[in-house]
C-alpha cells in the first residue's frame, strides 16, 4: 500500500528536448492511476521515471512520504509490468515468478508460497511448469503480472501491458487486471493510449499531450466534463464533433446550421456574447430533432446502435450515434438537433465554464 | 508431517533436481580429467608398448559411454526420473571398479629402457588417476541416491495430494 506524489516533475533529456513539463500527481493508497495520451506525450517517460528507468530532471517524487527522486531502481519497491512480457523463455513459469525472489535470496519455502499464491490468483496454477513459449499472449502477460504480485510492492506500474494482444484477449484481460487491483487493493500505475482502457481501469485518469498534463480527473468528469478542446477530442469514441459558432441572441449559429441555447447554457455563454467559440457535441448526444440538417454518407449498423456520418451545411462533418437500427443511403437527409454542448474558448482552447469570463 | 517439510516437497512439484544434475555433470568432469592423465606416462614416451594394445580403444570407447550415460542421466534425474539414478548408481559402481583395471595394471606393470626397469605408472600419478575416478564415481552415486531419495519423496507427496506423478 503506497502514497505516490509527484511533484513539479520535469523531463529534459541530454539534447534539451523536453519530454514532461511539469508534471504534478497524487496518488492516493488504493489508487489505479491512468496516463493517457497519444504517442509521444510523455508518459511512459513518465511512468519510467516514478520506476527509476529513467532520471528525473527537476522535481521531486515522494512514496509514502519518503523522497525516492535519486534512489535507484532496485531499491524503490515498484514492480513494472511491460508490454513485452519481459520472460525468461528457457525457464518454467513457477521459475520466472519466484526469479526476483530468489535474487533477493528469500527462504525457498516462503517463495514457494507466494508464487502459488499468486498463480490462483491469476489462475495459473495449471501452467507453473510450462515454458512461456507454451502460453497465449494473455496468459504471459499474467505471468508478468504474477512475476510482480509476488514482490508484493509498494506500487505497481504497468507500460501498455495490453498493446501486444488481441481485441478479445485485450478485454478479457482488462477485466482480469480491473479484479486483481480490487482483490490487492494496490496503488497502481498504468500507462495506456488506449482511452477504452483508461475509461474502464481508472479511478482516476490523468490525460497528456506534449508533455503536459491537460486534465486530471476520474472518467466520468474527463468524459462530462472536457477541460479543454484535446481532451474533448482524445475522450469519447467515436471522437467528440466540434463546429465554430457564434453566440447570438440566445442561439448559436454556424455553418449551416443554428441551435438554441437553454437557460443555463446562455448564462455559461454570457460573456462570449458576438464572440465566436468552438462548439462540442458529442456523436452520442447527436439526436433526431430539428436544429441541423444532416447530409449522410456513411451508415453503420452497430446493432444497438446506428453510427451516422455527414456533412452539416457548411461542410462540417458530423459523426451521430443514433440509439436503433436505421438504414440511411448515401445522399439522404436527416435533421439531428444537439442534445449537450460542450463549449470551448476558441483562443485558449479551454473549456466554457459557469462564470466564466473572455 | 509438518508443514515446511510439505512444503519443501512441494516445490519439488515446480522444481528440478538440479543438485543431482550437477552432481552428475561433476562426475563427467572429474571422469574427463581421468581420461587426460591416464594415458600420459611419468616415465617418458617408451611405454608405448603397455597402452598400445586393444585396452586403449576399449577404454576410449567406455570413457565415450560413460559421458553419454551420464550425461543422460544428468537430464533424467533433473526432472525426476527414478530409472536413471539407477543408471548413475551403476555406472558409479562402474567408476570404482575401473580403478583396478587400467589404473592398477598400469601401477604394476614395468618397463625395460636403455636396461632400466621402471614402473609404468608411478605412484603420484597412480593416486591422482585413482582420485579423479573416486570423485567421478561418488558424484554419479550420490546423485543417483540423492535423485532416488527425491523421487520417491516426490511421488509420495503426488500421492498424498492426489496427483499423478
Amino acid at each position: 500500500m503506497a502514497e505516490l506524489s509527484l511533484q513539479h516533475i520535469d523531463k529534459i533529456y541530454d539534447n534539451n528536448v523536453q519530454a514532461v513539463f511539469d508534471f504534478n500527481l497524487d496518488a492516493r493508497d488504493g489508487e489505479f492511476i491512468v496516463l493517457v495520451g497519444p504517442s509521444g506525450c510523455g508518459k511512459s517517460t513518465t511512468l519510467r521515471m516514478v520506476a527509476g528507468l529513467e532520471d528525473i530532471s527537476a522535481g521531486k517524487l515522494i512514496l509514502d512520504g519518503r523522497d525516492i527522486t535519486q534512489t535507484p531502481a532496485k531499491d524503490r519497491d515498484m514492480a513494472m509490468v511491460f508490454q513485452s512480457y519481459a520472460l525468461y523463455g528457457h525457464m518454467t513459469i513457477y521459475e520466472n515468478m519466484a526469479f526476483s525472489l530468489t535474487l533477493r535470496k528469500e527462504n525457498p519455502n516462503v517463495i514457494h508460497k507466494k508464487v502459488l499464491a499468486a498463480a490462483e490468483i491469476l489462475g495459473l496454477t495449471e501452467q507453473l511448469n510450462k515454458k512461456p513459449s507454451q502460453l497465449s499472449g494473455g496468459q504471459r502477460q499474467r505471468v508478468a503480472m504474477g512475476r510482480s504480485i509476488v514482490r508484493n510492492p509498494k506500487l505497481f506500474l504497468f507500460d501498455e501491458p495490453l498493446s501486444n494482444l488481441d481485441a478479445k484477449l485485450r478485454g478479457a484481460t482488462r477485466r482480469e487486471i480491473l479484479l486483481l487491483h480490487k482483490r490487492l487493493g494496490a496503488t497502481m500505475l498504468y500507462v495506456t493510449h488506449d482511452q477504452t482502457e483508461a475509461l474502464t481501469l481508472a479511478d482516476r485518469i490523468v490525460c497528456m499531450s506534449m508533455g503536459h498534463v491537460q486534465q486530471i480527473g476520474t472518467p466520468l468528469e474527463l468524459y462530462d466534463s472536457p477541460a479543454n478542446l484535446f481532451v474533448a477530442s482524445f475522450i469519447g469514441l467515436p471522437p467528440m464533433n466540434f463546429f465554430t459558432a457564434t453566440v447570438r441572441d440566445g442561439y448559436l449559429e454556424g455553418k449551416g446550421f443554428r441551435a438554441a441555447l437553454n437557460e443555463e447554457e446562455k448564462g455559461v455563454l454570457l460573456p462570449y456574447a458576438g464572440k465566436e467559440i468552438e462548439l462540442g457535441v458529442r456523436p452520442e448526444d447527436v439526436i433526431l430533432g430539428d436544429d441541423v440538417a444532416m447530409n449522410i454518407f456513411s451508415n453503420e449498423n452497430l446493432g444497438m446502435n446506428t453510427l451516422v456520418h455527414g456533412h452539416i451545411g457548411g461542410g462540417d462533418k458530423i459523426s451521430a450515434k443514433l440509439r436503433g437500427w436505421y438504414d440511411y443511403k448515401n445522399g439522404d437527409c436527416a435533421n439531428v438537433a444537439f442534445a449537450r454542448k460542450h463549449f470551448f474558448d476558441k483562443e485558449t482552447t479551454q473549456a466554457i465554464r459557469k462564470g466564466a469570463t473572455t | 508431517m509438518n508443514e515446511e517439510l510439505t512444503i519443501k516437497r512441494d516445490r519439488m512439484r515446480f522444481t528440478k533436481n538440479t543438485l543431482s544434475s550437477t552432481l552428475a555433470i561433476l562426475a563427467i568432469v572429474f571422469d574427463v580429467f581421468y581420461f587426460i592423465n591416464i594415458y600420459k606416462s611419468d616415465v617418458g614416451h617408451s611405454v608405448g608398448n603397455f597402452y598400445y594394445q586393444s585396452r586403449i580403444g576399449v577404454s576410449i570407447v567406455y570413457n565415450l559411454v560413460f559421458m553419454l550415460a551420464a550425461f543422460l542421466a544428468s537430464e533424467g534425474v533433473k526432472n525426476y526420473r527414478k530409472e536413471y539414478c539407477w543408471v548413475l548408481l551403476v555406472i558409479g559402481v562402474l567408476q570404482i571398479v575401473r580403478i583396478f583395471i587400467l589404473p592398477a595394471q598400469a601401477s604394476a606393470a614395468e618397463v625395460t629402457i636403455g636396461g632400466v626397469t621402471t614402473k609404468v605408472m608411478e605412484s603420484p600419478q597412480h593416486v591422482r588417476v585413482t582420485i579423479y575416478l573416486l570423485l567421478s564415481a561418488a558424484g554419479c552415486i550420490a546423485g543417483g541416491v540423492i535423485g532416488a531419495i527425491r523421487c520417491r519423496e516426490l511421488s509420495e507427496h503426488l500421492a498424498s495430494i492426489g496427483e499423478k506423478a
